[in-house]
């Protein structure tokens, strides 16, 4: 036990730097690990933001961050569902929310009496039997409700500087101690970080190096076999530029997601401001007609600059190497699409901490962490990549390239058994529940062949029931949630209450 | 919408007429119509007398009652599997049907063992699964869910006479509208283009249609391997065992709430105690003894009187590369084999029969559905392999050639990893698919002796103080919990005995 790692450097910058030096500091930093965070300069800029699914709440338990707190601070607004327009040709808008999934050993899913009542001519879409979606659509928070069958969850959409801010602080609180000097040098010793030497002169050791730098993997990149394997061909959006725009009143609680001929445009609801992503492939727009049509592809006034910056999408071969572990984005590049983003890295931090080193010298942990992250990885990239490829926007280049390519066979294996049965292939390490993908598949447009056929051992009268009583259950339960403002005005009162 | 699917099932015995029930209660006669073809001449198996705990949901799910096939099948009740002398003489351990801690440990539960007795405390990590500690103590009543107490922290499965219960879904399935053919098999007749298996020609001259093939005819794969020659992947290498004999013996006079598993002098021994007698046998391998020794040294061992000759059976260790080619799909023996180590042939035969259902080809034949079934199975199988090896291999003992033998020999690399990250961290890999989870492999890597040298750091918090009661605590509830439970022999007699045994309340059970 006497070789157990007792200290650790994070390197990096932003959120994911303040997350994974927290997250140690907190269950470890009192055991007699000591946690140093060597800050790169951000890349943040005041028009940026976090969307953050509903995992995010399990985060900031881990690091004790003060759930109100954030959401004072961040302008935070609850993130019901993302809803996607203009994928589809002429088709209607779709909704993909977070709806938890039945408990154990219920019924079969679903989807696939809604699938049956397709092929009965029914209209509904799948949506229509989604809490979140509804509550999404009526404004409503899908808080927990005493007794109720169905529930959902909500992540938010975060101001990135400020929430950045208060993550700082907290690591600071938490007892991370922080070196801001520029980097003058990282020495590697074969497949090792030997020291990263600061412009201080100061030269930082560890037992363990973080690597939370982003894209560029400071760290992981000088050591051997961390090279990125592209996912260009699945991804194909290679730039995208965040601006910032004015309010929406009410916020809606959802991230509108519209495609255009080169990309897509995404407004997330703060509360003073409507951040503005879009990501876009740059043979088909160039920087300067993007900047200038965005107000028009995002239909609300756009306030200052809008900044254009790179999409790296792919999978470094190896995320832990030596004794370094790349957290986030510096281990794997994904799309903004679905906000994966901080997911990602709380993530890595979760396997981390299940795989954290027992000794200094030896990382067989490594072996365990890698295929995890990856596999993790490739079920990100497979959501957003399914966008892309369900297109049905035709007679656009960029659209039609991507919707024709083949997809990756780990979800090109789930759109074919989802046409087919109306189920979905869940591996391990899946972000996404059955819920989820089905939402995206059908409002993609996949309506499936079959559907279980254990739904029609019942007699019809019985499925005709069942369908009903979800809609009664979802037209009941969506009046009783709290509406945005009362949402968030409760949550200033009981931050008030908690100082 | 289609027509009915015709499905024709070649072969009774456990697997086909637990496809016959599972497809007839599940599946709407609508949709599919379901016909079993067996010969009385040929005999079946069914040595799989021990089972796990998912057959209870099976049964449930299509309608058997638990009472009526207790009785009829004269089970027992089962908590888990008691390990002798595997890895090292004198060693003994059970792999529980139920985790360790409270029902809110959580995976970290033997981390925090594990620093309790890096502090000092030597505690026997049994003494913290209540499914473990009433197997020893020869208890047993139903699990209680009715709250997240310590006695909802374990299930159960059965010990039963596995033909007795074929016989019971044979009765369900027939009743539901299966037909059955008596008949055997004389040719196969496949589609000239493309393979695919028409119909089956039975000696009688008649011929059966089908639009899909279940092929449950046993070890000789009559449809998948012989017709369809789907190449077998042999796994021997790891898996040694090529033969085993079974044979029957007096019932004991205490009932084991669990089955005994001994390794001896060229493989491993089992013991079953069903209500009127004892399942025994010894399953071996021919490179390490020969049959009459075998035969002789299971004779020896019996601790009670044969009722019977001691059968044999020959196996090899391993799968058909695929379950699913073109209209077939196989289950049980047909599909592959594992040996009954940890109880898993019906599982198999469930699993697949419920990762069929949803893949049933009611919209037509699709080769993407065959190889999404073929991707679930392989994952089942591939995992329970690496289990099984698990036992194989993490010994000790270097009394005989073939522990020797497995201790040297060169593991998939899947089990290798695993293995040596619980030996440097006590980290157990948790995945979504698959048989065996965390508490299984902690039970066999303590068990066999792979005491981990360190343990995850997070399992520092909190006091050693605090840890330390808290431990005690859990075990002590654990054990002043089993004390209230009944005996199994009574637990089984009085429910055997009860006319209506589904309205046993708890408490009554406490005798």
């Amino acid at each position: 036990m006497s070789t157990r790692a007792t200290s650790v450097a994070v390197v990096g910058r932003d959120a994911p730097l303040w997350i994974a030096a927290a997250a140690i500091q907190r269950s470890l930093g009192h055991l007699g690990v000591s946690v140093r965070a060597i800050e790169l300069p951000s890349i943040l800029q005041p028009q940026d933001v976090y969307s953050a699914m509903p995992a995010i709440k399990g985060l900031h338990k881990q690091i004790g961050l003060p759930e109100n707190l954030a959401i004072a601070v961040a302008k935070a607004v609850p993130l019901v569902a993302q809803r996607y327009s203009n994928w589809a040709g002429a088709s209607p808008p779709w909704m993909v929310g977070y709806d938890d999934p039945p408990p154990p050993g219920s019924d079969v899913d679903f989807v696939h009496y809604w699938a049956r009542g397709r092929q009965e001519g029914l209209k509904p879409a799948f949506e229509d039997f989604s809490l979140a979606a509804s509550a999404a659509k009526q404004a409503r928070v899908p808080v927990y409700q005493e007794g109720s069958e169905l529930s959902a969850a909500y992540g938010y959409n975060l101001a990135a500087v400020p929430y950045t801010s208060l993550l700082k602080a907290h690591a600071n609180r938490l007892g991370v101690n922080v070196e801001a000097a520029a980097i003058d040098d990282i020495v590697t010793e074969r497949d090792r970080v030997g020291a990263i030497v600061l412009s201080s002169g100061d030269r930082i050791e560890a037992d363990l190096f973080i690597d939370a730098s982003g894209p560029e993997g400071v760290l992981i990149s000088r050591l051997p076999g961390s090279e990125l394997e592209s996912w260009d061909e699945w991804l194909p959006c290679d730039r995208m530029v965040v601006a910032s725009g004015a309010p929406i009143n009410p916020p809606p609680l959802y991230s509108q997601i519209s495609a255009f001929r080169a990309g897509w445009v995404g407004l997330y609801p703060l509360q003073d401001r409507t951040a503005v992503i879009a990501a876009y492939n740059s043979k088909h727009i160039s920087e300067a007609e993007i900047t200038e049509s965005l107000p028009l592809l995002a239909r609300i006034p756009i306030a200052g600059e809008a900044i254009v910056s790179n999409l790296r999408r792919g999978l470094r071969s190896r995320s832990w190497i030596g004794n370094c572990v790349a957290v986030g984005e510096a281990a794997i590049g994904l799309d903004p699409l679905e906000s994966l983003g901080l997911y990602l890295t709380h993530t890595c931090i979760s396997h981390l901490m299940a795989l954290f080193p027992v000794e200094r010298n030896a990382f067989p942990e490594a072996e365990r962490y890698n295929p995890e992250i990856a596999l993790a990885g490739q079920n990100l990239r497979d959501i957003q990549c399914a966008h892309y490829a369900l297109n049905r926007r035709f007679d656009e280049p960029f659209w039609d390239e991507y919707r024709d390519h083949t997809p990756p066979e780990s979800l090109e294996r789930k759109l074919e058994v989802f046409s087919l049965t109306a189920h979905v292939p869940l591996y391990d390490e899946e972000p996404f529940e059955e819920q989820q993908w089905a939402a995206l598949l059908s409002g993609a447009g996949i309506v499936p062949r079959r559907y279980d056929p254990r739904i029609d051992v019942a007699p019809d009268e019985t499925l005709i029931q069942k369908v009903q009583q979800r809609l009664r259950d979802i037209a009941i339960a969506v009046p009783n949630m709290p509406s945005a403002d009362d949402f968030l005005k409760r949550s200033r009162e009981e931050l008030e209450v908690a100082k | 919408m289609n027509q009915a699917l015709n499905i024709v099932i070649l072969g009774g015995g456990t697997a086909g007429w637990m496809a016959a029930a599972g497809l007839i209660s599940l599946v709407s006669p609508k949709l599919c119509r379901i016909r079993l073809i067996e010969s009385d001449e040929i005999g079946t198996v069914g040595v799989g007398e021990a089972t796990l705990p998912h057959l209870k949901n099976f049964n449930d799910t299509i309608g058997l009652d638990e009472a009526e096939m207790v009785r009829n099948t004269r089970a027992t009740f089962k908590l888990g599997i008691q390990f002798s002398d595997w890895g090292f003489q004198g060693s003994r351990y059970i792999h529980p049907f139920g985790t360790y801690g409270r029902a809110t440990s959580g995976s970290g539960f033997h981390q925090r063992w594990l620093r309790a007795r890096a502090a000092g405390c030597d505690w026997d990590i049994g003494d913290f699964s209540y499914a473990i500690v009433a197997a020893r103590r020869n208890r047993f009543d139903f699990p209680d869910t009715r709250n997240a107490g310590v006695s909802s922290t374990y299930s159960y499965a059965y010990h039963l006479d596995a033909s007795v219960y074929a016989g019971e879904l044979r009765k369900l399935a027939e009743s539901r509208g299966v037909t059955r053919t008596e008949g055997k098999v004389a040719d196969v007749i496949q589609d000239d283009e493309t393979g695919t298996i028409r119909s089956l020609i039975l000696e009688s001259g008649e011929q059966i249609d089908g639009d899909f093939f279940i092929d449950c005819s046993g070890f000789r794969s009559l449809l998948l391997g012989s017709t369809l020659n789907v190449p077998w992947e042999d796994w021997s290498k790891w898996l040694p065992c090529d033969r085993a004999f079974a044979v029957p013996s007096e019932s004991a006079n205490e009932l084991t709430p669990y089955t005994r598993s001994t390794a001896v002098e060229a493989g491993w021994r089992w013991r079953i105690p069903l209500q009127t007698r004892t399942g025994n046998g010894y399953v071996f391998s021919t490179g390490f003894t020969n049959e009459q020794d075998a035969a002789d040294s299971l004779l020896n061992g019996l601790d009670t009187p044969a009722l019977d000759d001691p059968r044999l059976l020959r196996f090899k260790a391993g799968r058909r590369i695929v379950n699913w080619e073109k209209n077939c799909v196989a289950l049980g023996l047909a599909s592959g084999f594992l040996e009954p180590l940890e109880s898993t042939s019906i599982y198999l035969i469930q699993i697949a029969l419920m990762h069929l259902v949803p893949l049933l080809p009611l919209a037509g034949m699709d080769p993407r559905l065959a190889d999404e079934f073929n991707r679930k199975i392989n994952v089942e199988y591939d995992r329970i392999r690496d289990f099984l090896i698990l036992h194989y291999h993490l010994t000790r003992r270097d009394d005989a050639e073939i522990w020797r033998y497995c201790a040297n020999m060169d593991v998939p690399d899947s089990l290798k990893e695993k293995m040596e990250l619980f030996g440097h961290s006590a980290h157990i890999e948790q995945y979504r698919d698959g048989l065996f989870t965390l508490p299984s492999w902690l039970a066999v890597y303590i068990g066999q002796g792979l005491i981990p040298t360190a343990y995850n750091p997070l399992a520092d918090n909190g006091s050693t103080e605090r840890l330390i009661a808290d431990l005690e605590e859990v075990r002590d509830e654990i054990s002043d919990r089993v004390d209230e439970m009944p005996s199994h022999s009574r637990f089984v007699e009085r429910y055997s005995r009860m006319q209506q045994p589904w309205k046993l309340q708890p408490a009554e059970t406490q005798l």
